[in-house]
């Protein structure tokens, strides 16, 4: 496997969400998920997170927004210790997981309102930012029904909806557009671009090379818990030394 | 291994986890502190097994004067096919039509019938884990008093081992069919608080019965008479159920011509009952199961106007955790039914249980005098709060959903504060019916029932911390059936033994302070002033204990 370290050194700067030297592992130390990882993201970037199955790539985000515990290392959210001030640092980061997490016994409006009410959204901006994002998902007509009754697709947009509502400044997503419809796929992605150009951060994992490729500013690419580049498209093109594709690159360094 | 023996055999792995269990205990090496408190658990229940020997010896010896003795067989098995029924209907329901690997199996190349066989497997061990600690004891004592031989003890195994067949398929039978004709109109959550209700007045109808025959205080020549007389309950179950007749007769004709007979006809027409009911499942059971987890939703757009109503003006996140807590709770059938509707009903039942004249406490002299009064209409109302498993299961009852407790910017004390005061005011619920079923049957003066009151809501919060500290030390949260979280989910077991070392220390506390020469008010005071600083303690302790657990457990 080829080793990039330079071009990882090159990953630091002014950064929203930072990683250093961050390590997890199961089952008492057997299974090592995330290896001394050190990473940064930019505020108002797209940072794509790449990776095989079993990589690492969920147990770092999940331990970005406090899921996991990591066994060693540093996290900061806008310089915010995670570990240390998690009321703080969650204050200011949403998470969307892989598999929608959601009250199915709620109604989707009541889902809404709590994760509203916990925020500390205003009830104007709730109103406004409601009414925009049921429209753009298309749950006008579902949002007063108990979630039970939706579509995993449906479920998908809740849980989108629900992490939009407190226009966080850091948006940690994994695999957000899984069960998605094409439709609703092309509107997350503008609605990614809108939400950074606000300067806000978003760092979201993807199996989608497509996406990553014309999406993100800039993509991390994990393998057995370590990170094996980083950069731009571009920059991860001078890595392979070549004209490739994301999914070129990503197949030679992962090992195919 | 055939297809339908690794179907069954996942089947009991799944159901009862053992797996995860073997694997929690001895791969991991976490939980094993669960061993040491199962072992005390099991030797506590030791005396009371060890009473129903000597109980079921002495109705043996009485009814052996009169020739009758085999009528403990005939009540052993007659009882035993009651509880089987009773349970049944419920585990049934719950294997076939709720549990949520039916989503996976039904994608699978399997017959309805081999998945029924699998499913129908499971509960019948599940029907023996129940029945064994009241017919075992019997058969076990029956046989040696008897000095039974051989035929006795293997005919007794086999009938052990058949017995819940008939009643399992003859509950599955109408199960299938109502399903089927159910699941059109997808009422399923109606259907588990019908279906509940049902056994719980199932089990209310039995007790009923026991009931009448039942005296102030047992006796075993209560016992003889009970099961001589033509009108026992052991008689209108063998008269309307005869599978209990070739039960016992099986077990005591033992190799002889009549015992075979009776064991053939039992082994017979269980298999006749099974086969039909696997018939009927080929044709049946994937229509009742398939798309049932479906849930109809009204396709109506809201107006801007009826959405702004709906949209609530900020809540603090302790108010909105409770409100959430509230919510499940009351949406979720067997939350709501183990949670809130038991609560109701178990001060009920024992009010429907205890008719004017057979009120135990009425022969207690020391009810007269007003601390032990209070005392003990205070341990009435306790009990009644903590018989929900709504604080053990607090955390568990959240699931894969305490990902969303994990990242959301609430302070682990704060959503803790609003659990606690979600199980308290459960268990305040019970305290409230207990009251009410102790007006009404004691007339106590107010005062009395005021102090009473005080005291129980008293003990009830220290309980409730209890319980919750209990659940938060191991949450359940891998569960995907709700059911395992609070019905089968060791936590409520737990915190029950808790509970009952807690009422044994306030007891030995009472006993303490009435042996003082004190004035009621003052006995009643100094308990209330002790649970006060053990309640804040435990709420305290509860919330310290929340900070930590919250950034251990991981998602």
């Amino acid at each position: 496997m080829r080793e990039f370290a330079p071009e990882i050194r090159g990953c630091s700067g002014d950064h929203v969400i930072e990683l250093t030297n961050v390590s997890k592992s199961y089952n008492r130390g057997k299974v090592k998920a995330v290896d001394n990882l050190t990473l940064t993201v930019k505020p108002g970037e797209i940072f794509g997170f790449l990776g095989p199955n079993g990589a690492g790539k969920t147990t770092t985000l999940k331990m970005i927004v406090g899921l996991l515990r990591p066994d060693t290392g540093r996290i900061a959210v806008e310089g915010i210790d995670v570990l240390a001030d998690p009321l703080q640092a969650k204050q200011i980061t949403t998470y969307v997981p892989d598999f929608p997490a959601v009250y199915e016994r709620l109604t989707g409006i009541e889902f809404l309102n709590f994760i509203g009410d916990v925020y500390g959204v205003p009830r104007q901006a709730r109103i406004e930012r409601i009414n925009k994002w049921i429209g753009v998902f298309e749950l006008a007509t579902a949002v007063s029904n108990p979630i039970q009754s939706y579509s995993h697709g449906m479920k998908q947009k809740i849980v989108l909806t629900a992490a939009l509502l407190p226009a966080p400044r850091v948006m940690v997503l994994d695999e957000p557009l899984i069960g998605l419809d094409p439709r609703a796929a092309y509107q997350l992605k503008d609605l990614f671009r809108e939400h950074c150009e606000e300067g806000k951060t978003l760092l979201f994992s993807t199996h989608i090379m497509e996406v990553a490729e014309k999406l993100c500013d800039r993509i991390g690419i994990i393998h057995k818990g370590r990170l094996i580049a980083c950069g731009t498209m571009e920059e991860l093109r001078t890595l392979g030394q070549t004209e490739q594709s994301l999914e070129n690159i990503f197949l030679e360094l992962t090992g195919k | 291994m055939s297809r339908l023996g690794a179907l069954t055999r996942v089947s009991f792995k799944s159901h009862f986890g053992l797996a995860i269990m073997w694997r929690r205990l001895f791969r991991e090496k976490k939980d094993r502190w669960i061993i040491p408190i199962l072992a005390i658990s099991f030797i506590g229940i030791l005396p009371l097994l060890f009473g129903m020997v000597i109980f079921i010896q002495g109705a043996y010896h009485m009814l052996k004067q009169l020739e009758m003795e085999r009528a403990i067989l005939d009540m052993g098995i007659a009882v035993g096919q009651a509880v089987i029924l009773l349970f049944g209907v419920y585990y049934v329901i719950g294997a076939l039509y709720f549990s949520r690997d039916m989503e996976m199996l039904i994608p699978l190349p399997f017959r309805p019938s081999e998945i029924m066989i699998s499913k129908f497997a499971v509960i019948v061990v599940s029907e023996y884990l129940t029945v064994a600690f009241i017919i075992l004891p019997i058969i076990i004592t029956y046989g040696i008093l008897a000095r039974s031989g051989a035929g006795y003890w293997i005919n007794a195994t086999i009938v052990y081992l058949v017995m819940p067949v008939i009643p399992l398929a003859l509950i599955a039978v109408p199960v299938v069919a109502m399903m089927r004709i159910i699941n059109i109109s997808r009422k399923k959550d109606l259907l588990i608080i019908f279906g509940s209700i049902g056994m719980l007045a199932a089990v209310l109808g039995f007790q009923f019965l026991m009931q009448r025959v039942a005296s102030r205080n047992i006796s075993t020549e209560d016992v003889t008479a009970f099961l001589s007389s033509p009108n026992s309950l052991p008689a209108r179950v063998r008269a309307s159920f005869p599978p209990v007749v070739w039960g016992a007769n099986a077990i005591y004709g033992g190799f002889s011509r009549t015992g075979l007979f009776y064991l053939g006809l039992l082994l017979g027409t269980s298999a006749a009952v099974f086969g039909a009911l696997v018939i009927l499942s080929e044709k049946f059971f994937y229509g009742g199961v398939v798309g049932l987890n479906e849930i109809a939703m009204r396709k109506r757009q809201l107006t801007g106007d009826e959405l702004s109503r709906q949209i609530s003006s900020g809540r603090r996140g302790v108010t909105a955790i409770f409100v959430r807590e509230w919510r499940i709770m009351n949406r979720t059938p067997v939350f709501l039914l183990n949670g809130v509707i038991m609560v109701i009903l178990f001060p009920l039942l024992l009010l429907f249980l205890m008719p004017s004249g057979t009120i135990p406490f009425a022969a207690i002299p020391a009810l007269g005098k007003t601390a032990p009064s209070v005392l003990i209409a205070a341990l009435f109302m306790t009990i009644c709060s903590c018989v929900n498993g709504v604080s053990s299961s607090a955390f568990s009852r959240e699931g894969a959903q305490f990902s969303i407790s994990k990242v959301i910017p609430v302070a682990p004390r704060e959503q803790t504060a609003a659990k606690f005061l979600h199980s308290y005011l459960m268990g305040a619920l019970g305290i409230i019916a207990a009251s009410v079923v102790i007006a009404i049957r004691i007339h106590p003066k107010a005062v009395n029932l005021m102090a009473a009151l005080g005291l129980a809501l008293t003990a009830s919060a220290l309980l409730t911390a209890v319980g919750m500290i209990i659940d938060l030390a191991r949450p359940l949260l891998d569960w995907t059936n709700p059911q395992k979280a609070i019905k089968q989910n060791l936590n409520v077991l737990l915190a029950m033994l808790a509970d009952i070392g807690i009422i044994t220390f306030a007891f030995f506390s009472a006993m303490i302070l009435l042996m003082m020469p004190l004035a009621p008010a003052a006995v009643i005071g100094g308990l209330f002033i002790e649970f006060a600083v053990l309640a804040a303690l435990g709420y305290w302790a509860l919330l310290k204990f929340a900070e930590k657990r919250y950034r251990e457990i991981e998602m």
